[in-house]
């Protein structure tokens, strides 16, 4: 088997690994259990500068130290991460970045998730030889969101080789050069890429801040959950940094398949919009002609009595789980309602051009497959009311209605998470959590069926529209409901063409694809 | 070695001066680069000695010095526009040489050696001596526009210290007495 011939065998800091032919030194040690610090190098950039000189490492019988980011591992060779002679390269390196390096951790962003700070840390020089005044560079922007602190840059380029690299522009450079050396861009010509947010993200230390985030608030002081980006169709795996239950930042997460390490500055953006709005907080139900708040039970009670088998409409959003489709689909049966639409925003899609699957994809939302797949139809328009009808709406489907519509409606049922003017209209009103502060699943543009977690916690008695939903139909003579995420899906995977054999937990934190079955006549790309 | 004075009077060798176009001290600082003829031609046979594009930046640079005194970010965009390339490109590329002025200079550029073998001579003096001889601080453009004097790092000249270059032409063994004969000799 060619398999053995591909693989070389060597040993780092004593232990011994088997790699592919090829692997450089850094990504060997990473399969032994070792990480080679390093500022320059980032697994998601392809070119590879070894300019930082922090991943030097003592490979016996080679002169001198190697940049472990760069260099190829061989078979037999014996490297030491931790030699004295390695430490102290480091220890120097890590002097030198500290020379003008200015000690506002207690007001740095990256602090705790500094790269600096943590290999400072580690190193242990407690005080600088530096007897010189700090070169002192201030503040610059770099994009109409983004802050440049000079001071904190450690000009290892990595946001200049995200620019160049991954999104094909090279607007972002180095001017100067040696210790005045600083990024920058052209005077007047700030970066407008729609991927330019990465740059902070790439940044090992504090100097790229965004700033809608500066200030706001502190690693240790947020609490992260891993979601699905409802900004387009891609479905990037992003973190959701909360803050007091409230969203202050958005990250990408890793995953290959998908977004590897990146997303777009549109997807960054609208989580933490999500914030807003006016919120649907407890059921409410029309008695005497007026809204009046009640409890689930009395609501649930209430709607089941009064909706009856009629002809009717449905408007469902494409930015509502799978689970809350799927529901929604199984209560329309229930009351003989066929079809059902959904309305999708259009925007320019835009490509990464270092990893071009990777797009913001023209459909502004992030299940539309999910919908398809729950036989709602992609329109135009709003689907007209004829008088007396029962109108059924999921999610924020109606943010841009007249705020007459569905006034006409026989029972017009609002199952939404924000008051918006139409809402007002609604015989009842069930208000529903948003993504961000429940579980469930969307399908992306390719078909793949994606988990994002809970981040928030609800307003009022807001609850996921699935647990509410399997409720209302036991209500009216259904299955009992349903309280876990597991069990809803569960539910689905079974009646759900494409789904069979998708489990809640298989699911992971990657995701799986629809089967064959399961595609939609529609295809995506 | 040469004395100074002669220096100054001694015609270039005519195969000198058209190699150097440096030394034709005639520069227009907020001249276009390429509405003209004339620098459309240098782009084009500057273009033709190499296989890319992003090759003749250097060159360009020095054009764009050559005519305006210094390279302004209007020729930045204008170099990037013709090359190719993004106008911060080439701004980092202007940046990193020290020797692309980024600020306009008066019409004679005075760069007074100071680094080592210089210093050890009379460098400091040489250096005062021309900035009062010119009444301006370093890196100033002289009132009536003709003269910048700054100091220069190694001109590789510490054989002949102290050693000051005046745009493209050399002055060896210049001494404070000397100066206001070579400012004399300038136009």
């Amino acid at each position: 088997m060619s398999d053995a011939a591909n693989h070389i065998t060597l040993t780092i800091d004593g232990v011994e690994v088997s790699v592919e032919a090829g692997t450089t030194l850094l990504q060997a040690a990473e399969h032994a259990g070792v990480v080679v610090p390093h500022y320059c190098y980032h697994p998601g950039i392809p070119s590879r500068p070894a300019q930082c000189r922090m991943c030097l490492v003592e490979i016996e019988g080679q002169p001198k130290l190697q940049p472990s980011c760069v260099f190829p591992a061989g078979d037999g060779m014996v490297v030491h991460t931790t030699s004295e002679t390695a430490e102290t390269a480091r220890k120097s390196v890590i002097e030198f970045l500290l020379l003008n390096h200015p000690l506002d951790c207690p007001i740095c962003d990256a602090a705790g998730q500094c790269m600096l700070q943590d290999y400072a840390f580690e190193t242990g020089q407690l005080r600088s030889r530096y007897a010189e005044a700090k070169l002192v560079l201030g503040r610059d922007r770099v994009a109409d969101d983004i802050l440049y602190f000079g001071d904190r840059c450690i000009v290892c380029t990595r946001c200049v080789r995200f620019m160049e690299d991954l999104a094909g522009d090279n607007a972002l450079v180095v001017a100067q050069r040696g210790h005045k050396a600083y990024i920058d861009t052209f005077p007047g010509k700030d970066l407008d890429h729609a991927f330019r947010g990465n740059i902070v993200d790439v940044c090992p230390v504090g100097a790229l801040v965004h700033e809608d985030f500066v200030f706001k608030a502190r690693a240790w002081d947020m609490d992260s959950s891993p979601g699905i980006c409802p900004g387009c169709s891609t479905g990037c795996n992003v973190e959701i940094n909360v803050k007091e239950n409230q969203i202050v930042r958005t990250k990408p997460r890793l995953n290959p398949d998908v977004n590897s390490y990146w997303m777009c500055d549109h997807g960054r953006r609208i989580l933490v919009m999500a914030n807003r709005g006016v919120r649907a907080e407890a059921p409410m139900i029309r008695q005497g002609g007026e809204l009046e708040p009640a409890s689930w039970n009395e609501a649930l009670s209430w709607v089941a009595e009064k909706l009856s088998d009629s002809s009717g409409v449905a408007v469902v959003s494409a930015g509502a789980s799978n689970e809350a489709l799927f529901y929604t689909r199984a209560l329309l049966d229930r009351l003989g309602i066929q079809g059902g639409t959904f309305q999708v925003e259009q925007g320019e899609e835009v490509t990464l051009t270092g990893f071009p699957r990777l797009k913001l994809r023209a459909d502004r939302a992030p299940n539309v497959r999910g919908a398809e797949l729950h036989d709602f139809r992609l329109s135009e328009e709003l689907p007209e009311v004829s008088d007396g009808a029962t109108l059924v709406v999921l999610g924020d489907a109606l943010s841009g209605a007249a705020a007459d519509y569905g006034a006409n409606a026989g029972f017009f049922l609002y199952i939404g998470s924000h008051l918006v003017p139409a809402a007002r209209n609604a015989t009842a009103i069930l208000p529903a959590a948003t993504v961000p502060e429940t579980e469930g699943t969307f399908v992306n543009y390719e078909g793949r069926v994606q988990r994002f977690h809970r981040a928030l916690r609800s307003p009022g008695v807001a609850r996921p529209s699935w647990m509410f939903l399997s409720r209302l139909l036991e209500h009216l003579g259904g299955p009992s409901g349903v309280r876990e995420i597991g069990d809803a899906f569960a539910v689905m995977a079974t009646d759900t063409a494409g789904m069979h054999g998708l489990t809640w937990s298989g699911l992971g934190l990657r995701g799986e694809l629809l089967s064959e079955a399961g595609q939609p006549a529609v295809a995506a790309e | 070695m040469t004395d100074t004075g002669d220096q100054v009077k001694k015609p270039l060798h005519p195969a000198a001066a058209s190699s150097q176009a440096f030394q034709v001290a005639d520069i227009r600082p907020t001249e276009r680069l390429f509405d003209d003829p004339e620098g459309r031609d240098r782009l084009e046979k500057v273009l033709s000695r190499y296989p890319e594009k992003r090759a003749a930046l250097l060159p360009m640079l020095g054009y764009a010095q050559e005519r305006n005194g210094w390279v302004s970010d209007e020729s930045m965009a204008e170099i990037a526009g013709a090359l190719d390339l993004t106008p911060a490109y080439v701004r980092s590329v202007t940046t990193f040489y020290t020797m692309y002025n980024r600020h306009p200079v008066g019409r004679h550029l005075i760069q007074v050696c100071t680094c080592i073998s210089c210093h050890l001579d009379e460098a400091d003096e040489v250096f005062e001596r021309f900035l009062s001889e010119t009444g301006t601080r370093a890196g100033e453009i002289s009132e009536d526009g003709r003269y910048t004097v700054i100091e220069a790092e190694c001109l590789g000249a510490c054989g002949f210290a102290t050693a000051v270059q005046v745009n493209d032409r050399y002055f060896e063994n210049v001494t404070p007495e000397k100066v206001p004969a070579i400012l004399d000799e300038l136009d």
